[in-house]
């Protein structure tokens, strides 16, 4: 019953200080941006100027499939950055500020506050990813042609994963650091060097969280969820747990020293 | 005549649902904007970042601009 006192205070919290209303809308936008970048090509050479008579590139054609990853793409980048800079402080900003303490003061324990905190902040950005996957979808059945909405929940929930993970990370800096910059500044990099491990040991991580869009590309493809991408969510859902928990261990720590 | 071919060309039923949102953020952010107490930074430095800078404009002062305390 106390976590969920503290959830709808998280939630209270975050519709007060507008979250629930530019955090869907900066997806929405992210989601829809390059598709229909893409769509409109033509047009937008045309406008700027248009092309010498004697050139010749053919633009690609893309199937829904491609439409797909070119949103995921703009999530893998700026969404993590718009999650991180909104979830920068949620817990070093309230200890900064002494919030923490007078709730701490109270026999609140540090699992439902960091739980609860987690919840409230994945809620958010699931919330939010997927109102701007539906808009992407809408204009992807719209202008580039069909995708089925099994795979679209597919996709979402894959993804959706990955950007819990994300929100993990963002709360186990948190409760490390009490600088909200700080937090932000480390889950982008952590994010990034992940990237970058993986990209240099590929042939060992196979099951490395941040080839999770690479395996919904072969999903999308392919049809059927390949075996690699079910080991990723699997080794993604335990570092998420693993994240959780570090992050109560290190704020119970860190409160007591203080 | 070419620009006119150009807007006609344009479905606007794919574009009107992006201005609708950069409206939505825009407005929110005004209004949240005048009711804030205080904001890091000059309130008119504020309100010209939002009106000036084109759907950028509102999400940096929601990320950079309220103060949580």
């Amino acid at each position: 019953m106390q976590w969920w006192t503290l959830f709808q205070k998280e939630l209270i919290e975050n519709v007060r200080n507008v979250k629930w209303v530019w955090v869907p809308l900066v997806m929405i936008l992210l989601a829809v941006m390059d598709p229909l970048t893409n769509y409109y090509l033509p047009q937008i050479i045309d406008a700027a100027g248009g092309m010498p008579d004697d050139t010749e590139i053919q633009l690609p054609e893309y199937q829904p499939a491609d439409v797909v990853m070119m949103s995921l793409g703009q999530f893998s980048s700026m969404g993590v950055l718009v999650i991180a800079l909104m979830s920068m402080g949620v817990i070093s900003g309230e200890r900064k500020s002494g919030v923490s303490e007078l709730i701490l003061v109270k026999p609140v324990s540090y699992l439902n506050y960091i739980t609860a905190k987690w919840a409230s902040l994945a809620l958010l950005t699931l919330v939010a990813f997927s109102l701007g996957m539906l808009a992407s979808w809408y204009y992807i059945n719209l202008l580039f042609g069909a995708l089925s909405f099994g795979a679209l929940l597919q996709v979402l929930l894959f993804y959706g994963l990955w950007l819990l993970l994300i929100v993990s990370i963002s709360i186990f800096y948190n409760t490390l650091v009490k600088t909200p910059g700080l937090v932000a500044f480390l889950t982008i990099a952590t994010v990034m060097l992940m990237g970058l491990v993986t990209t240099i040991f590929s042939h060992i991580l196979e099951w490395s969280p941040n080839r999770i869009s690479t395996y919904i590309q072969q999903m999308l493809t392919t049809g059927s969820v390949p075996s690699d991408l079910t080991g990723a969510a699997i080794v993604t859902l335990m570092m998420i747990v693993f994240l959780i928990f570090g992050s109560v261990y290190t704020f119970r720590k860190k409160e007591l020293a203080s | 005549m070419e620009e006119v071919s150009i807007l006609s060309e344009i479905n606007w039923a794919v574009i009107a649902p992006l201005l609708v949102i950069q409206g939505i953020l825009l407005i929110v952010a005004a209004i949240d904007l005048i009711r804030i107490d205080r904001t890091n930074g000059p309130k008119w430095m504020w309100a010209l970042i939002i009106v000036l800078i084109n759907i950028l404009g509102p999400i940096i002062y929601f990320i950079f601009g309220r103060r949580n305390d």
